[in-house]
């Protein structure tokens, strides 16, 4: 169940350079990732019709946000602690994306002698910085009992501390090279379990199952396709009988539309 | 005494009513068809199977659930011994002795010691939890907040130290997954905390969608890497004369004793469990053997102490798990899972409350041993025939099935996705080394700790000095501190890693 993968010598071990850029790239598309991710679902949420922020506000918020940050939080301290709480998306540039940006540029100067350990460290600590943001609106200590806050923030730093820790070890340790990925595998793995998810209840099971099995055989080049789809429908009629008969669970077997 | 004689006529009462008997020999049967599957774990297992177990009678679901744990330790030594395929991550030591028996011929010895043994410590561990069982929720009783407190940093601190790879990513784990367990509404405001207004969030990220992810998923994703086929070295000569020699018989008896004693030990431990219980008995039939160099060259010890001692430790984790209700390791979790479903809280009540619950799944462990032992020596080859099936054909097959699986448990079409989510994580993990084991134990001590961290502070008034003054709670903070610096110390570091080292040649 555990073994340990093993390390192909990367190639790109021996351009240390291109290879800390890239690093440093992937860093910084992670800082600004939240912000990317609520841009791209309000921009789905014209097509689909959600409410919440349209594209252009949350651009603008964000925008405005990550360039007036500092200068924001300066004027605060000198208004005198006015009780005017900063936004959630300046919180979010100051907590989540500023010191990741740093984590980058640093990126650029440092020779990692362990990127596996690295980079495993810096995303551990983008996720802490991540918790952090997310737990600072909840209320923290009062007087000695703990508020909703107390215990993510405290583990926050803790992890925070942690991944900065794994992280300087990949810099002043000999370490593993990055293990190379793979696409094929992850990638319709993922796809076959979120067709599942979508399909299943407007569809059934008879039809998601057999869909989310053929598209799951996608994942390795050594797919023979008659024995897959004789196996996909074996087991589709298996789990159709299994799962809402012999179990009694109750699931759509059949697409909504037949049954009607 | 009478008591737990008494206790346990109880138990085999509830045990061998017919239709419990059938839920045992099904989860029995399954445990070990999924423990012989390699790319599947026994969490994974149980995590898929769970849903099975909702429409049965409490006592059947978790006789059923038992069942399919122990099982699954059962089918994992199969292919270790047969094709030096680990089936769980328990059986990894098997292979080194196990596998080199079956190229001499002996696998069907082999097959049987491993059986027997199991079989043994299975006995012994039944009858340890019977004994135990009543002290230890009655020392439950004297735990306040703090003490089980520092009881889970124990756990965790043990979990840390066993861990292979580096200490200090092992406790960067914990605390990732004592973070994630940190979604959802917290228990005493109702806040609604890391959520992010997605309704799905609200009631926290489930255990069994996470452990389906980083085990079950990205095992898959992680296998595919490699190829699909991986090479295995088939035992082709047929399986003949299951029956060990006297000579075997005496040479394995004192192994299976040590074994069991070890794994007994490891399995009450929180953190330890089954894992670290077959590396340990191994490592220790090597210390003491007369000739250690008929290590890993097919000598019967060598498959007969470690397969006591995981077995002897996934039974015996079901004390901390009945009498403080507090699951020491993943598998056990998702027991809590099971039986919160069923309206049970585990914990020291239930001994009291629900005598026939708890008598009745240990009584039915031991005649799942036993179920085991006459079942499946005779169908050694229907399993060996199952192994030829390629992977390519299977792989499609398991994440079709932990879809269902998930999706099931809570009808959320949200979860599964989510445990796919996981399965990237997961993915992620093994490429960075680290454990996912140790995050899955934050995320499942999470909740716990936190809300005895809680109340030991409002019960101190703040004071963070309870955790040192009250004896019991300073005693378990002093042996978690010192596990934690003997973890760091150099010498043992080496020996630690030599012992990680051996199991993977």
């Amino acid at each position: 169940m555990a073994e340990t993968t093993g390390h192909l010598p990367d190639r790109s071990a021996l351009q240390p350079a291109t290879r800390n850029s890239t690093g440093a790239f992937v860093i910084l598309v992670l800082a600004l990732a939240p912000q990317i991710v609520e841009l791209l679902t309000s921009c789905a949420g014209l097509i689909f019709n959600f409410t919440g922020r349209g594209p252009l506000q949350v651009l603008e918020a964000h925008g405005s946000a990550l360039v007036l940050a500092v200068p924001g939080l300066a004027m605060q301290s000198f208004g005198g602690g006015g009780k005017s709480a900063l936004s959630s998306d300046t919180l979010l540039a100051l907590i989540y994306t500023y010191p990741l940006l740093a984590v980058a540029l640093f990126t650029l100067l440092v020779r990692l002698r362990a990127p596996q350990d690295y980079f495993g460290g810096v995303v551990l600590m983008a996720l802490a910085l991540f918790a952090l943001w997310a737990s600072s609106d909840l209320q923290g200590m009062h007087g000695f009992s703990f508020g909703a806050g107390t215990a993510p923030r405290m583990f926050g730093l803790l992890l925070l501390a942690l991944g900065a820790a794994v992280a300087v070890t990949g810099i002043v340790a000999d370490g593993p090279q990055l293990a190379t990925y793979h696409w094929r595998g992850p990638l319709f793995v993922s796809l076959a379990i979120v067709a599942f998810a979508i399909s299943i209840r407007p569809l059934g099971l008879v039809v998601s199952g057999l869909a989310s099995f053929l598209i799951a055989a996608l994942g390795t080049n050594e797919t023979r396709w008659v024995e897959t789809l004789i196996v996909g429908i074996c087991l589709t009629v298996g789990c159709a009988l299994l799962f809402p008969y012999v179990l009694g669970l109750p699931m759509p077997l059949f697409p909504r539309f037949l049954v009607q | 005494m009478a008591d737990l004689f008494h206790n346990l006529i109880l138990g085999f009462g509830v045990a061998v009513s017919p239709i419990n008997l059938l839920l045992c020999l099904i989860g029995a049967l399954v445990g070990t068809l999924v423990g012989v599957l390699p790319g599947i774990g026994t969490i994974a297992t149980v995590a898929m199977l769970l849903p099975i177990t909702f429409g049965l009678p409490p006592v059947g679901a978790l006789i059923m659930l038992a069942g399919i744990y122990y099982g699954a330790q059962y089918g994992g030594s199969t292919t270790s011994i047969l094709v030096n395929i680990p089936g769980e991550a328990t059986s990894v030591v098997t292979t080194l002795d196990g596998f080199q028996m079956a190229k001499q011929g002996r696998a069907g010895p082999a097959l049987a010691i491993a059986a027997i043994g199991s079989f043994i410590a299975g006995c012994a561990a039944t009858v340890l939890i019977a004994v135990l069982g009543a002290p230890l929720t009655k020392l439950a009783l004297a735990f306040g907040p703090a003490e089980y407190f520092s009881l889970m940093v124990l756990g965790l601190i043990f979990a840390v130290v066993l861990a292979k790879g580096s200490v200090l990513k092992a406790i960067a784990m914990i605390v990732l997954g004592l973070l994630l367990s940190m979604v959802g509404s917290d228990i005493e405001t109702g806040a609604s905390r890391m959520a992010f207004n997605i309704p799905e969030l609200a009631d926290g990220l489930g255990f069994a969608t996470v452990a389906m992810g980083v085990f079950g998923f990205a095992e898959i994703i992680r296998n595919l890497d490699t190829g699909a086929e991986m090479d295995r070295e088939l035992v082709q000569q047929k399986i003949t004369g299951l029956m060990p020699t006297r000579k075997d018989l005496v040479e394995s008896a004192p192994a299976i004793f040590r074994g069991t004693v070890l794994g007994s030990i490891l399995g009450i431990l929180p953190g330890g469990g089954a894992v670290i219980a077959s590396f340990a008995a191994y490592t220790l039939e090597k210390k003491i053997a007369r000739d250690p160099s008929r290590f890993g060259r097919g000598a019967i010890a060598g498959v007969a102490a470690p397969e006591s001692a995981n077995n002897a430790a996934a039974q015996t984790s079901f004390i901390p798990l009945l009498t403080l209700g507090i699951p020491p390791n993943a598998v056990m979790a998702l027991m809590v899972g099971a039986m919160t479903i069923h309206g049970i809280v585990p914990g020291p009540q239930v001994m009291q409350k629900q005598p026939d619950l708890v008598w009745g799944m240990i009584a039915s462990m031991w005649i799942g041993n036993l179920m085991l032992i006459i079942i499946n020596l005779p169908m050694v080859g229907i399993w060996v025939r199952l192994l030829r099936v390629p992977y390519r054909l299977m792989f499609p097959s398991i994440v079709v099935f932990c879809a269902i699986g998930i999706y099931s448990i809570n009808n959320a079409p949200v979860d599964v996705v989510l445990a796919g989510a996981f399965g990237l994580v997961g993915y992620w993990l093994i490429k960075h080394e680290f454990e996912p084991a140790p995050l899955l134990l934050g995320m499942v001590l999470g909740p716990l700790m936190e809300e005895n961290l809680r109340r030991a502070l409002l019960i101190s008034r703040g004071d963070w000095s309870v955790f040192v003054t009250r004896p019991l709670s300073a005693a378990l903070m002093a042996v978690a501190a010192g596990l934690l610096v003997l973890a760091v110390l150099p010498a043992l570091r080496r020996k630690r890693d030599e012992v990680f080292v051996e199991s993977e040649g």
